[in-house]
C-alpha cells in the first residue's frame, strides 16, 4: 500500500520534472534564431576575432562601423548577424510589470535551482563516509536529504518552464540575441536535463537496490554523475548571467567574434561559479536543517529526536562550513566587478546599492549569531563541554561588538537640523567605523569566532590522549591570539594610515589570516584527536530552542540570496547586455530599495511556503494509513 | 615542589614556543601575501613601495 504511494508520488514528480525540462527544451529550439555567425566570413586569427573596444557607438548613428570588418567571400555573402535594437513597443504590454513577473519565477527558480544542486553534493559526501566507515546512519541520512530534494526537482524544473516562457515572451529581442550568442550551447544546457533526470532517478530510487559490495560503487557513480550533470547546469547557466553583466566574445555592437568559450569564460564567469557554488552548499545545509528541526520538534519519540538532533546538527555543520568562505568568494566577484567596470563596482557599492550592504550585514549577523547559538546549546549533549562554556560569554561579545561595527553606515540621510547637532554629515566616532577598513576586521573577526564555537564543539565530546596534546593546544590558542591581533593591526594600520593600494591589498591578508585559522584549526584537531577518549554524547538531549535557530538560517539565507540576486543584476542599471545591448523597456531603471524589499520578501515567502510543501510530501510518503475494521456487516466500521 | 616548578617552567616555555610560531607564521604570511600583490612591505611591515 505504502509502497504503491510512494510509486505514485515518484512518477508525478518524474512526470512534472520532465514536462518541465521538455517544455524549456521546446521554448530553447522553438526560438532559437538561424543565424550565420560574423565569425564565420572573417580570418580566424586571434586579433582579427577579438576587436579593441576602444571605439563608442553613438546611439541612432549609423554611420558607425564596428571594428571587425565583415567582409563576404568571393563565392557567397555573408550576411552578418545584426542585433536587434528594442524600441518601447518591442515589449509586449501585458498589464503588469515584466520584470517584476520575471523576477520573482527567476528568483524562485534560483532558490530551487540552488537546492536541489547542492544537495546531492553533500548527500554524496554522506553516503562515501557513510561507505567508508561502516555505519549505516550516515547512509539512512543521506537517502533521506535525498527524498526531501526529490519533489524540489520538480519544482524546479517547472519553475524553470515557466521562466523560459516568461523570458521568450516578455523579453522576445533580448532572447533571440542571447540564443543566437549562446547558440548550440543552449542546446547542450537542455539536454543536460534528461541526463539531470536520469541520475536523480536512478540515484535515489536504486538507494536500496544498489546499497552494499559493488554494487554501492556503481550508486555512488550515479551520484557523481548527478552531481557533474548539475554542475554543468549551474556552470552554463551562470554564464548567461555573466555574460549580460560582463560580456566576451562579441564586439561593441552584439557582433559575435568569438567562439563559445570566449563567449562563456567572461571575466566574472568563475568568480561567480564559485561563489555560487559554496553558497547553495551552505543554503542546502540551511533548508535540510529546518526539515530536521521541524522533525525534532514534531515528535516525542526519543529515538527519533535523537535522529533528527543529529541530522540537524549534520545540516547546519554543512551550512556554516561553506559558509565560512563564502564572503571570500564574494570579495573576490566584487573585486573582478572593480576591475571589469569601476563604474559598475562604484554603482553596487559606491551609490544607492550600498545601503543594500548593510541590510547584507544585518542577515550574515542573523545567520551567525544563529548558528553561533545553535552549537553553545548542542554542547549540552555532552559533559565535555563544561570546560569550554566559559569562553561562550567571550565570543558572544566579540560577535555582538563586531555585528554593530558591521552595521554602522558611513553616510546617513539627514536633515539640516540633524547635521547640526550632529557637528557634520559624520559622526566624529561611528563616522570612521562606518568604512571598509573597519568592517573588514569586523567580519574577520566573527568568522574566526565562529569557526571557535565550532571547533569547542566538535572537541567537546572528546579528550585528546596524544603526548603532544599541551603543545598542540598551545600553538592553536596562540593561532587565534596572532591571527586576531593581525586581523585588527592589518585594518586599522593599512586602513586608516597608509595610501589606498595598500589599504585594498591588506584585506587579503586579513582574509589569509581566517583561512589560516580554519585550516590550522581542522588539520591540527584531526592529528590532535586522533584515538582520543570519547566522552558520552546525548542525542535528543538539546533544548527546543536551539531548533528555533536552524528556522533562522534558512529565512536569513533566502532572504540574503535574493538581496544580493537584486544587487548582482541591477549593477547593470539601463542595459540588458552591459554596453552591448540596452535595456528600453518600461522598466529600464534601478528599482527603488522600498520596492526591491517588498519583492525579495514575496519571493523569500513564496519559496518557504513552497519548502513547507516539499517537507510535507516528504513526510507522506512515509506516512501509512492504517486499514479500515471491517464491520459485522461487512462494510467499514 | 620542584617538579611543580619545572612543569610551571615547562609550560610557559610551551607557550612561548607556541607564540613565535605563529608570530612567525603570521609574519611571512604578510610579507609573502603583500608581494604577490606588488606591495612590498618593509622588515617592520610598514609598505616599502
Amino acid at each position: 500500500m505504502s509502497f504503491k504511494r510512494v510509486s505514485k508520488l515518484g512518477c508525478i514528480r518524474s512526470f512534472s520534472a520532465f514536462i518541465g525540462a521538455f517544455l524549456l527544451a521546446l521554448l530553447i529550439v522553438g526560438v532559437t534564431v538561424p543565424s550565420v555567425s560574423v565569425a564565420a566570413g572573417v580570418s580566424d586569427t586571434l586579433e582579427e576575432r577579438i576587436s579593441p573596444m576602444g571605439r563608442v557607438h553613438i546611439e541612432g548613428d549609423d554611420s558607425f562601423e564596428p571594428a571587425v570588418k565583415t567582409e563576404a567571400s568571393e563565392a557567397e555573402e555573408v550576411v552578418p548577424y545584426q542585433m536587434k535594437k528594442p524600441s518601447r513597443s518591442d515589449y509586449p504590454d501585458i498589464g503588469v510589470s515584466s520584470r517584476a513577473v520575471v523576477w520573482i519565477l527567476a528568483q524562485l527558480h534560483l532558490f530551487f535551482g540552488a537546492l536541489v544542486l547542492a544537495i546531492p553534493l553533500f548527500v554524496l559526501v554522506i553516503e562515501l563516509v557513510g561507505f567508508r566507515t561502516g555505519d549505516e546512519r550516515y547512509d539512512s541520512m543521506a537517502h533521506e536529504f535525498m527524498k526531501i530534494s526529490l519533489t524540489g526537482f520538480s519544482i524546479t524544473a517547472i519553475i524553470g518552464g515557466a521562466l523560459a516562457f516568461a523570458l521568450f515572451t516578455l523579453y522576445p529581442d533580448l532572447m533571440a540575441y542571447l540564443t543566437h550568442v549562446f547558440g548550440a550551447q543552449m542546446l547542450v544546457y537542455a539536454s543536460l536535463f534528461f541526463f539531470e533526470s536520469f541520475f536523480l532517478y536512478t540515484y535515489y530510487y536504486g538507494w536500496n537496490a544498489m546499497r552494499y559490495g559493488n554494487l554501492k560503487w556503481l550508486h555512488l557513480t550515479l551520484g557523481l554523475l548527478l552531481n557533474a550533470a548539475g554542475m554543468t547546469i549551474m556552470v552554463m547557466a551562470n554564464s548567461w548571467a555573466t555574460f549580460m553583466m560582463a560580456p566576451s566574445g562579441v564586439n561593441e555592437v552584439g557582433q559575435v567574434v568569438g567562439n563559445i568559450w570566449e563567449v562563456m569564460k567572461g571575466p566574472l564567469w568563475n568568480p561567480i561559479n564559485l561563489h555560487r557554488f559554496i553558497a547553495n552548499i551552505a543554503f542546502g545545509g540551511a533548508v535540510v536543517g529546518a526539515y530536521a528541526a521541524f522533525k525534532f520538534l514534531s515528535t516525542r519519540d526519543p529515538e527519533k529526536r535523537a535522529h533528527y538532533d543529529w541530522m540537524g546538527y549534520t545540516s547546519n555543520f554543512i551550512a556554516i562550513l561553506s559558509f565560512l568562505p563564502l564572503p571570500f568568494a564574494g570579495y573576490w566577484l566584487m573585486a573582478e566587478i572593480y576591475a571589469y567596470s569601476q563604474q559598475m563596482g562604484i554603482t553596487a557599492m559606491g551609490g544607492i546599492l550600498a545601503w543594500l550592504f548593510i541590510v547584507q550585514a544585518v542577515l550574515i549577523g542573523t545567520i551567525l549569531l544563529a548558528a553561533n547559538y545553535y552549537l553553545w546549546a548542542g554542547m549540552s549533549r555532552t559533559e565535555g563541554s563544561e570546560r569550554y562554556k566559559p569562553l561562550i560569554k567571550m565570543i558572544a561579545f566579540v560577535l555582538v561588538v563586531c555585528f554593530l561595527i558591521w552595521v554602522t553606515p558611513h553616510t546617513l540621510i539627514l536633515s539640516a537640523s540633524e547635521i547640526a547637532a550632529l557637528g557634520g554629515s559624520h559622526h566624529h566616532l561611528l563616522g570612521p567605523l562606518g568604512i571598509m577598513p573597519a568592517k573588514n576586521i569586523a567580519v574577520n573577526l566573527m568568522l574566526i569566532v565562529t569557526f571557535l564555537s565550532f571547533q569547542l564543539y566538535r572537541r567537546s565530546d572528546k579528550v585528546a590522549t596524544v603526548s603532544w596534546a599541551p603543545f598542540g593546544n598551545a600553538l592553536m590558542v596562540a593561532i587565534y591570539v596572532v591571527a586576531m591581533v593581525n586581523v585588527i593591526f592589518a585594518g586599522v594600520y593599512y586602513g586608516y594610515f597608509t595610501n589606498t593600494v595598500y589599504k585594498v591589498g591588506s584585506s587579503v591578508m586579513q582574509v589569509s589570516s581566517t583561512l589560516v585559522v580554519i585550516v590550522v584549526g581542522i588539520t591540527l584537531d584531526a592529528f590532535l584527536f586522533k584515538g582520543a577518549k570519547t566522552l558520552p554524547s546525548y542525542w535528543g538531549k538539546v533544548p527546543d530552542r536551539a531548533q528555533y535557530a536552524l528556522f533562522a538560517l534558512p529565512v536569513a539565507f533566502t532572504w540574503l540570496m535574493g538581496l544580493m540576486g537584486y544587487v548582482r543584476s541591477s549593477v547593470k542599471t539601463h542595459w540588458h547586455v552591459y554596453t552591448v545591448m540596452k535595456d528600453n523597456s518600461p522598466d529600464n531603471f534601478i528599482p527603488t530599495i522600498g520596492y526591491a524589499g517588498n519583492m525579495i520578501t514575496l519571493v523569500t515567502v513564496l519559496f518557504l511556503i513552497l519548502v513547507l510543501f516539499m517537507f510535507w510530501i516528504a513526510n507522506l510518503s512515509a506516512t501509512k494509513q492504517p486499514k479500515p475494521a471491517v464491520s459485522a456487516d461487512g462494510g467499514a466500521a | 615542589m620542584s617538579n611543580e616548578k619545572s612543569g610551571g617552567a615547562g609550560s610557559v616555555v610551551l607557550i612561548v614556543v607556541a607564540f613565535g610560531i605563529a608570530l612567525a607564521v603570521f609574519y611571512g604570511l604578510n610579507h609573502f601575501i603583500m608581494n604577490i600583490q606588488g606591495l612590498p612591505l618593509n622588515w617592520d611591515l610598514t609598505p616599502a613601495g
